[in-house]
């Protein structure tokens, strides 16, 4: 069955204002695409999650689309302290987020949590920290700290996590849904599989037969895909391993632009609003940068060898 | 450039400080800048078998190209594993496999306390830093951490405004309290002016020994809490002509790490 749509479609269909999202990425492979589609919908009062979120985060606060976020850590990476993270958080604009911190061990498990269906996982992060401290939405159920049942030692406890929906872009789909990806994972993987449903962005779709040659590399199942969006390019500025570099210049755009609330609605304008789709957006790219900008992205390549499942 | 050991600048001598913490064979976490320069140079020195890995999901990456995130492209060709956020803080770090973590902070305090969660007030916040990522649970779990910072007295304090990752927490006992791994937790301040370690009855970090060119009492003027002075409070010693030629010929030929002295590590 094929589930291939727009991005447009995609997001219309299966995410409403009010849901609460995982959107997978770690610098690699994040969901651009899905993210300015959901700013271009006017989708909001939104709860987000991922462990370690950037400039994607960043924009979707700046744009209003959040009211809470379940976080481990928001910065632009080299280019410093996510400006639309900070004025919200310190400033109240566009309005100020509800956060929930965790760290980068305990979110991914609570999320691997969610994926196998268990209630709750024991963790050894944040124990003793004042991430014990702080509480908000989640109220005294963020974390429980037991005695363990089995040596006695204090443990502590965190919820699973089951998102309404996930979001994630990998390198090839099938039009079912049957999703590959290769690098970096971060949490994908779990915060993909802990979601009640999937919308897969891809780099491009293949075959059936081609996902068969080389099954271990599908992280998510197509029984739990709802919609495959081919979308080239589709992490840009961030990267996809085998197909594009990470674009550093637009980076500091990024900053720059989103230094001041002004420019940050400028960018938003210029990028989100006014551009249609992702193919309009990579038109608009070339036409602002140059092909040959677009192309020093591309990845080279250097193929793994085959690797044969015969028996 | 010729490598004489007698001409470096500050980063190279606290990235060989750095480096000097591991041991052949160690599993290290490691971030980008400092902390990956040190476990290089490690290697190419006397821990050729130590194995840097980056939370993201990465073990013994081959990177042609300085990384400048833990979630580079760089990082993915030539790794001998790569997996997710729980392959490495679950399975390795969790699971008691990680010598080495490298943490810094915008706030240090004199139990090793790191903060980058937020300047001020939480709810109301002066200044509002990223958060935990990966720096909680490494402190908290591996079995040495080596923590890089500026010396001044905004960085340094007597307590940090929020406990992001746990040093020693509140003293001696408390990292036993929280049933964290027996005998881990912050082994060295690297700053620039100085090496500080860790008492082991009172957890206080203690100034062990000053840098070439920085002196007691700077250190001391510069620290804002009463810091101990180590018995046999020496001079750091400077880099190694192996270790300034591995830097310079084989790390870091176009000279990156002067970009730290443009942020205050001089």
């Amino acid at each position: 069955m094929s589930k291939v749509m727009s991005a447009k479609e995609a997001i219309s269909q299966h995410v409403r204002s009010g849901d609460f999202l995982f959107i997978g990425g770690y610098v690699c492979r994040s969901p651009f695409a899905a993210i300015h589609e959901i700013v271009r919908q006017g989708i909001d009062d939104l709860t987000i999650t991922r462990s370690n979120a950037a400039d994607d985060f960043d924009l979707m606060i700046g744009a209003g689309c959040v009211n809470r976020f379940i976080a481990t850590f928001l910065s632009l990476g080299v280019y410093g302290l996510g400006r639309c993270f900070r004025r919200s958080l310190e400033k109240g604009i566009p309005h100020k987020i509800e956060l929930e911190e965790y760290s980068n061990l305990s979110l991914p498990m609570m999320l691997l949590a969610g994926a196998t269906g268990m209630p709750f996982v024991p963790v050894k992060d944040m124990i003793g920290s004042d991430l014990m401290k702080v509480k908000s939405f989640m109220g005294d159920d963020k974390y429980k700290i037991i005695d363990s049942p089995f040596d006695g030692k204090p443990v502590l406890l965190v919820p699973a996590l089951n998102p309404d929906v996930g979001i994630i872009h990998v390198q090839q789909a099938d039009e079912n849904g049957n999703a590959q990806i290769w690098g970096i994972g971060g949490d994908c993987q779990y915060g993909a599989n802990a979601s009640k449903k999937v919308i897969v962005f891809c780099e491009r779709i293949v075959s059936r037969e081609t996902i068969g040659k080389d099954p271990s590399r599908t992280i998510v199942p197509a029984a739990k895909v709802v919609a495959v969006v081919e979308e080239p390019f589709g992490a840009h500025p961030g990267y996809t391993p085998g197909f594009y570099d990470t674009d550093f210049s637009f980076g500091y755009q990024y900053q720059q632009a989103s230094n001041t609330e002004e420019g940050f609605q400028d960018f938003l304008r210029e990028w989100v609003y006014d551009l249609e789709d992702r193919t309009a957006y990579t038109q608009h790219y070339i036409r602002k940068f140059g092909l040959a900008a677009y192309k020093k992205l591309e990845a080279e390549f250097d193929y793994s060898y085959p690797v044969s499942y015969a028996y | 450039m010729t490598s004489k050991a007698g001409e470096y600048i500050k980063p190279e001598l606290m990235a060989c400080c750095g480096a000097r913490e591991i041991k052949d064979n160690d599993l290290v976490i490691v971030g980008t800048g400092f902390p990956t320069m040190s476990a290089n140079i490690a290697k190419y020195t006397h821990a050729p078998n130590a194995v840097l890995m980056q939370e993201s999901g990465v073990v013994d990456a081959q990177p042609k190209r300085t990384a400048l995130s833990v979630g580079d492209p760089c990082l993915n060709p030539g790794a001998a594993m790569i997996g997710g956020l729980v392959d490495i803080l679950g399975m390795l770090l969790q699971a008691g496999w990680v010598d080495v973590g490298f943490l810094s902070g915008s706030q240090v305090d004199k139990f090793g306390n790191i903060n980058t969660t937020v300047i001020g007030d939480y709810d109301q916040p002066k200044s509002r830093l990223p958060g935990s990522g990966g720096a909680n649970p490494i402190g908290s779990m591996a079995r040495k951490t080596l923590i890089i910072t500026l010396h001044d007295k905004r960085r340094l304090v007597e307590r940090v405004d929020f406990v992001t990752t746990p040093g020693y927490i509140d003293g001696p006992g408390a990292r036993e309290k929280w049933n964290m791994p027996e005998g881990s937790g912050p082994s060295v301040i690297i700053t620039n002016k100085a090496i500080l370690k860790f008492d082991s009855e009172t957890c206080e970090a203690y100034l062990a020994s000053y840098h070439p060119g920085n002196t007691v009492e700077e250190v001391l003027d510069n620290t804002p809490w009463e810091l101990k002075v180590a018995e046999d409070v020496h001079e750091t010693q400077p880099p190694t002509e192996e270790e300034i030629r591995v830097i310079r010929e084989v790390l870091d030929p176009y000279r990156m790490i002067s970009v730290y002295e443009k942020k205050g590590y001089v």
